[in-house]
């Protein structure tokens, strides 16, 4: 086993610099070393699985690239530049967009509202007077650009867009928690266990999600327990065991077996 | 069972089913009330039921926005009861002009709403420990400011005007007209524009039934009314501002806000909502629906007294009004308009009941079990 891809680099740009870098993040929990001294990367058009047993420290990694929960030390860099991640917002703006392992939908909220939750298309915008949280909706048009959406993903099965969330099925909450994360102009999305909680096929309508995203240019992360999964999907694959870096391993080059030993015994 | 339970909460999603439950308790009402005590239905006594059932509306109608939040203010009704104890200090014992004391005592309210909010949403309190809390302090204060008598007399003519007066039949009329026909066009409008765009359109079952039960409603009360006094100013009043409510929360995006919290508040604060601010300003605005409920109360009895506001009936009515009418104390479902209707639900089941001489007794069981019913289906219409 020699073959550290660290240094080989993405079989699709073999030149290019990765678009995401974090470099040596520490992470600590009281005593527990969450992640210890870790490296990840990804590049664009590439899809990175990150894989390791439970407490391996992924969701905390991923929390940590999101913003939504600090690390203790380390660095990110986005094309090669230093970049401060302090908030979900700072994530954002940098074009990182994480799908929670909880989803995080509003269950009682219909399509479009989900997908335009905390950024909606307002009418009457040159009102200058009017408190912008207090302008008309343009309920239309967000219903147009949800179905829109909902096309360029190729998701076929949702029949109204007026339907609450709470009433689809998993795989359709999924697609739509990933339709949210890529609406804006976001390049790096991060997905925590994508299909940890989907039937055969619903499993495969959100790893089809995962494809399109790699072929819009995207980098994409994403988690999963399901070693099928992450060799049908994935490009290379990040191990980590007890929050540090086991190895990444490309896919072509390497067997689930050597995967589950990485995971399980770090060789 | 379970299978029978789904299919119920999934009918409350239909574009018709969180209204249709409580029409239908209502219209069973006045049909037995109707055949029971033929009084019921007469002009005179829808007046009056309307009347009687304003102050419950307007505090329900100002609960259904936190309720939506999955919060709750226990102190609607001793706020109200502070806010027409003001107006009357104010005017009756100061002179001050009655225009100015409304002003102070409807800011009043939302002031204090929004110091209740600002404990929840900072201090992270339950709401109801706070308002309770609130209840008990304003009950307290609201004693404070009428003195000794435990009364104050409201004799101001612009005070009193506001439930005396009603608008001409003809004009009631015309409104009603206009209101019906803005409705069919709105209708009308949204339709033709969905289908331009190719999005998906309510049935024509749906928008009948809508328009239908809009128009027979606004006309059918309107007759009503005109044939005793005309509309009163104070429904007219109450609508407009169940009207702004209803057009807040359900097409801006600070509404919208306060569905989101009070959905998955988790998932609000991830897009960046100001959770904060949405519960600051959602009970600054019960506040404010208090205090008009207080100034409604004040103008009808012609005087504000201790017994009047504190205590429990007031504040339970108006929350279950808001229950019965479908909004969920789970947060996250509801409508302002349901509120109404649901007012209207325990304004008819008490006014029926005085007519056909029945006791307090009964009232209270009545009632209660009305509410264990809403509750139930609130409960049971709630996905998993
Ligand atoms: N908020 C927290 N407080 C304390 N310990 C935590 C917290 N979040 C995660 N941990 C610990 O950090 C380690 C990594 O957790 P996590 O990143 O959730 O693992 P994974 O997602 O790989 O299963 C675990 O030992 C876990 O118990
Ligand atoms: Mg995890």
């Amino acid at each position: 086993m020699n073959n550290n891809t660290l240094d080989l680099g993405n079989t699709n740009s073999p030149n290019s610099l990765p678009h995401f870098v974090a470099k040596n993040i520490i992470k600590n929990f009281g005593g527990i070393k969450a992640l210890n001294n870790l490296n990840f990367e990804v590049y664009r058009g590439e899809v990175m699985g990150l894989v390791g047993d439970n407490g391996a420290g992924k969701s905390t990694l991923m929390k940590a690239i999101s913003g939504s929960q600090l690390c203790d030390s380390g660095t990110f860099m986005i094309d090669g530049e230093e970049v401060k991640i302090s908030s979900p917002q700072d994530a954002s703006k940098y074009g990182i967009q994480i799908v929670y392992q909880d989803l995080a939908l509003c269950e009682n909220l219909d399509i479009p509202a989900n997908l335009f939750l905390g950024n909606e298309k307002k009418l009457f915008n040159y009102l200058r007077f009017i408190p912008n949280f207090l302008l008309p909706l343009d309920h239309l048009s967000m219903e147009e650009s949800a179905i829109e959406s909902m096309k360029n993903l190729k998701v076929s099965t949702i029949k109204s867009m007026q339907a609450k969330i709470g009433f689809l099925s998993g795989g359709q909450r999924q697609s739509i928690a990933i339709a949210r994360a890529i609406k804006s102009d976001s390049s790096i999305v991060l997905l925590d266990e994508p299909t940890a909680a989907l039937g055969v096929s619903q499993t495969k309508e959100v790893l089809d999600l995962v494809l399109r995203l790699k072929e819009t240019n995207h980098a994409v992360v994403i988690i999963s327990h399901n070693l099928n999964n992450v060799f049908e999907v994935c490009d290379r694959i990040t191990v980590i065991r007890q929050g540090e870096n086991v190895e990444v391993f490309d896919k072509l080059k390497s067997t689930p077996d050597q995967i589950v030993s990485a995971i399980t015994r770090g060789t | 069972m379970n299978n029978f339970l789904d299919k119920i909460a999934n009918l409350r999603e239909t574009p018709l089913g969180s209204f249709v439950p409580v029409m239908i308790a209502l219209v069973a009402i006045w049909i037995y009330f109707g055949i029971n005590e033929p009084i019921f239905l007469s002009p005179r006594n829808f007046y009056y039921l309307f009347m009687q059932s304003a102050v419950v509306g307007t505090l329900a109608v100002g609960v259904t926005m936190v309720l939506l939040l999955g919060d709750i203010d226990l102190s609607i009704g001793a706020v109200a009861g502070v806010c027409a104890a003001t107006l009357a200090v104010l005017t009756t014992n100061m002179g001050l002009y009655a225009p100015y004391a409304i002003i102070i005592s409807l800011l009043f309210g939302a002031f204090l709403g929004c110091i209740m909010g600002a404990i929840i949403a900072y201090v992270k309190i339950p709401s109801f420990v706070v308002t309770l809390a609130g209840l008990l302090g304003f009950q307290g204060l609201m004693m404070k400011i009428l003195g000794i008598n435990g009364a104050i007399n409201v004799r101001d003519p612009i005070i009193r005007s506001i439930s005396t007066t009603t608008l001409p039949t003809t004009i009631g009329m015309v409104l009603a007209i206009i209101g019906v026909v803005l409705f069919g066009y709105l209708i009308i409008r949204n339709r033709s524009i969905r289908s331009k765009k190719n999005l998906e359109n309510e049935t024509n079952l749906v928008s009948a039934v809508k328009f239908l039960f809009f128009s027979i409603l606004m006309i059918g009360a309107t007759i009503l009314l005109n044939l005793y006094k005309g509309v009163p100013i104070l429904i007219l009043i109450l609508l407009a501002l169940t009207f702004l409510l209803g057009w807040i929360s359900t097409s801006t995006s600070y509404g919208r806000s306060i569905f989101a919290v009070g959905g998955n508040a988790e998932s609000a604060r991830r897009v960046g909502i100001s959770i904060e601010f949405i519960k600051i300003s959602a009970f600054g605005i019960v506040g404010f629906m208090a205090a008009v409920g207080g100034l409604i109360g004040a103008s009808r009895y012609a005087s504000v007294s201790f017994n009047a506001f504190a205590g429990g009936p007031l504040l339970l009515e108006a929350i279950g009004a808001a229950v019965i009418g479908g909004t969920s104390l789970f947060g996250g479902r509801g409508s302002v308009w349901n509120a109404i209707l649901g007012a209207l639900v325990i304004g008819s089941l008490g006014n029926g009941l005085d007519l056909s001489g029945a006791r307090a007794a009964d009232k209270l069981m009545f009632s209660g079990a009305i509410l264990l019913i809403a509750v139930t289906l609130d409960a049971v219409s709630r996905k998993k």
